[in-house]
């Protein structure tokens, strides 16, 4: 492995997995630390469960999917710690997935009846119930990427829309699926810190967005990794989906 | 003369003729189903008759004894195990046993099953976690099996608290008239549900899945747990750190692999199926059986004659390969397949048809690293995303898509583990 990085310690934070792991979104972290691993950095997973402190030492910090309950509890517990605002100001990368992007945001709602709950502000985005929940299939277009690298695959589920406000952009347009409340756009971008809906778990679908995640966190460019498999499920997963849309027109 | 019946037909023969109508012509388009390989005709028989008479379910419920299976995991299993060990100590005058011994647990599968023993004096029924409610209020059940909750299909069912709470609605509203329930006392959220049952038994079934239980069903607060320690086959217990509801004291326990009874006689199961997981489904099925009247000791014997229910851990021939059939559906089923399969070469069966969820994100949930040294075969319609995953779990693999491909020309007996839809798939293909 040619990389004058090699040895470098790398640390991934999955954050509260008993709380905000529902959807496979740990697969997020095993990805990392496998693409960092075959690079040849020295790469540490740290999980944290509510009650841990989160570490101040952390290079990429995760979140994924969960329920209403629990969602509140996350906000609680990460509130009350801190390290996550901290990680913000350092400049380590968040990438927070579905029910976890959402309690970045602003406020977020819960439960029957609709229980307005502040989010950790973290990203300029405000999200509520939507009038259907959406579930299935997802295909976005990433802001400022070309090639194959621009397509994100993905699955998302969420009751919650989410609008952005002028402090974030979004992170990709729509080309199938709900996104963030149907109005075209998906996920959110402010500095370091993405918040997106799609499951699958996305790192896993999307290598292009895995690295740049690691990227932001590093703070320099990878070298590309080809993996024929995942460019043949990317290949799959677009065409099927973009197949079986076009049938439901 | 008359051609006609001078009377009018009663409310009840109009009723009667209606269920007879719909009993003949599900039983006709099932018979075309099954002729046309398209399953075992259980669901589309049901479809038909609820189609032409929508109380079906209710009439044929009426009058008999009934005992529900229900959970995420193991209900047909645990089915069988009841089933069998009532028929151990039938009363032959009783009419029989009905059972819907092939899994279809939706509304119209157990009319389909009812209908075709419309005499039974007893209902054995595994039951989807949707439908509980409606067959509490439809059949009112003499006993309720509770197994446990896990994430699964979160493409159709979205929230594990809900359909815990859908649980617990309904035996509130049944009162005094519900079933008694045998509740998985190690699973938070089937207790908080059973805890609206008129009685309850507890079975300390020793589960070791706890990543779907983190929080307090009653208050959300954090749950504590003393850790499962799966060498010495003791499970861990829970309790709330908020309100302070715990996991109750089993009446029923497994240990070590044995069961526990109420009288504190222990039983060694000796089941015909592998896996730990299976003694705490018999366990289960061993307290609702005497609930149902029959002793321990006849009713295990019952349970031993159970080998490959609905073909799960059946072994079939594909050409020159033998092959061992293993389910799993989600993370939990997985966790418990996963050590059942032991063989160098293990073929694994990934699909996204809406009775496998539509969404496989779950594949990264599931500890594949363990199969590091074995040569997988990924196979099904979502080989692909399996691939991807086995790659990153650092495991040697061939992708194969077509299920068929996947089996033929094995030289050594290997195990398959599968989804539901490649499951059942299977189970034609060789025939078990």
């Amino acid at each position: 492995m040619n990389n004058r990085f090699a040895g470098q310690r790398v640390e991934v934070v999955l954050i509260y997995q008993s709380l905000l792991g529902l959807y496979g979104d740990r697969g997020n972290a095993t990805v990392l630390m496998k693409r960092l691993a075959w690079r040849g950095y020295d790469p540490v997973l740290t999980l944290v469960e509510p009650g841990d402190p989160l570490p101040d030492t952390g290079d990429v910090y995760l979140l994924g999917g969960g329920e209403d309950a629990a969602q509140v509890s996350a906000v609680r517990g990460l509130k009350a710690d801190g390290g996550l605002y901290r990680a913000v100001e350092r400049g380590a990368a968040i990438l927070a997935v579905c029910a976890g992007y959402q309690i970045l945001g602003n406020t977020f709602t819960v439960g029957y009846r609709d229980e307005v709950i502040s989010g950790l502000g973290l990203l300029d985005v405000t999200t509520r119930r939507g009038p259907v929940r959406a579930v299935g299939e997802i295909i976005s277009r990433w802001n400022g990427r070309s090639a194959d690298d621009q397509w994100l695959t993905g699955f998302e589920n969420h009751g919650g829309y989410t609008r952005l406000g002028a402090g974030v952009t979004p992170l990709a347009s729509v080309e199938i699926g709900v996104g963030n409340c149907n109005d075209g756009t998906e996920g959110a971008v402010a500095g370091t810190v993405i918040g997106t809906y799609p499951h699958g778990p996305i790192l896993a679908r999307n290598p292009a967005f895995a690295d740049h995640i690691l990227e932001l966190a590093l703070g320099h460019e990878l070298e590309p990794l080809v993996h024929p498999e995942i460019t043949k499920l990317r290949r799959q997963r677009l065409a099927r989906v973009r197949r079986s849309y076009a049938r439901s027109r | 003369m008359s051609y006609y019946p001078s009377r009018t037909m009663s409310a009840m023969s109009i009723s009667t003729a209606r269920l007879t109508a719909a009993t003949l012509a599900g039983r006709a388009v099932g018979a075309a189903s099954r002729l046309a390989r398209r399953g075992t005709g259980a669901s589309i028989r049901g479809k038909v008759m609820l189609k032409i008479d929508p109380g079906a379910l209710a009439k044929l419920l009426a009058g008999k004894r009934i005992a529900v299976v229900s959970g995420t995991n193991g209900k047909t299993t645990t089915t069988h195990f009841l089933a069998a060990a009532l028929r151990t100590s039938l009363d032959p005058h009783a009419g029989g046993l009905v059972h819907n011994a092939d899994g279809a647990n939706l509304h119209h599968g157990l009319a389909s099953a009812l209908s075709q023993h419309p005499d039974a004096g007893i209902a054995i029924l595994e039951s989807d976690e949707r439908v509980v409610g409606d067959v509490i209020k439809l059949g009112r059940p003499e006993v309720l099996v509770l197994l446990n909750f896990s994430r699964d299909q979160l493409d159709r069912h979205h929230e594990i608290k809900g359909l815990g709470r859908s649980w617990r609605t309904a035996l509130t509203d049944a009162g005094s008239n519900g079933p008694i329930v045998v509740a998985n006392a190690d699973e938070p959220l089937v207790v908080w549900a059973a805890m609206a049952a008129k009685q309850v038994i507890w079975v300390d079934t020793a589960a070791t899945w706890t990543q779907d239980s983190s929080q307090c069903p009653e208050c959300d607060a954090s749950l504590i747990r003393t850790q499962p320690d799966p060498t010495s086959g003791l499970g861990g217990d829970w309790y709330c750190s908020g309100c302070g509801l715990a996991q109750p004291k089993g009446d029923y326990r497994v240990e070590s692999g044995t069961i526990i009874d109420r009288t504190q006689q222990v039983w060694d199961p000796q089941l015909s199926v592998p896996g730990v997981f299976n003694v705490s489904n018999a366990a289960c099925a061993l307290a609702a059986a005497e609930l149902m009247g029959v002793e321990p000791r006849a009713a295990l014997s019952g349970m031993r004659t159970v080998t490959s229910p609905a073909g799960r851990f059946a072994t079939a021939r594909f050409g020159n390969t033998t092959a061992r059939l293993l389910l799993a559906k989600n993370p939990a089923g997985w966790a418990e397949a996963l050590p059942l399969a032991q063989t160098q070469t293990v073929i694994l069966a990934i699909d996204s048809a809406a009775a496998d969820g539509r969404d496989v994100s779950w594949l990264w949930d599931v500890d594949y690293e363990r199969l590091v040294g074995r040569s997988v075969i990924a196979t099904g319609r979502r080989a692909q995303d399996l691939a991807v995953r086995l790659r990153y779990a650092g495991v040697d693999y061939r992708c194969v898509p077509d299920l068929a491909a996947a089996l033929a020309d094995h030289p050594e007996p290997v195990d398959v583990i599968a989804t539901y839809t490649p499951f059942q798939r299977l189970r034609r293909m060789g025939r078990v």
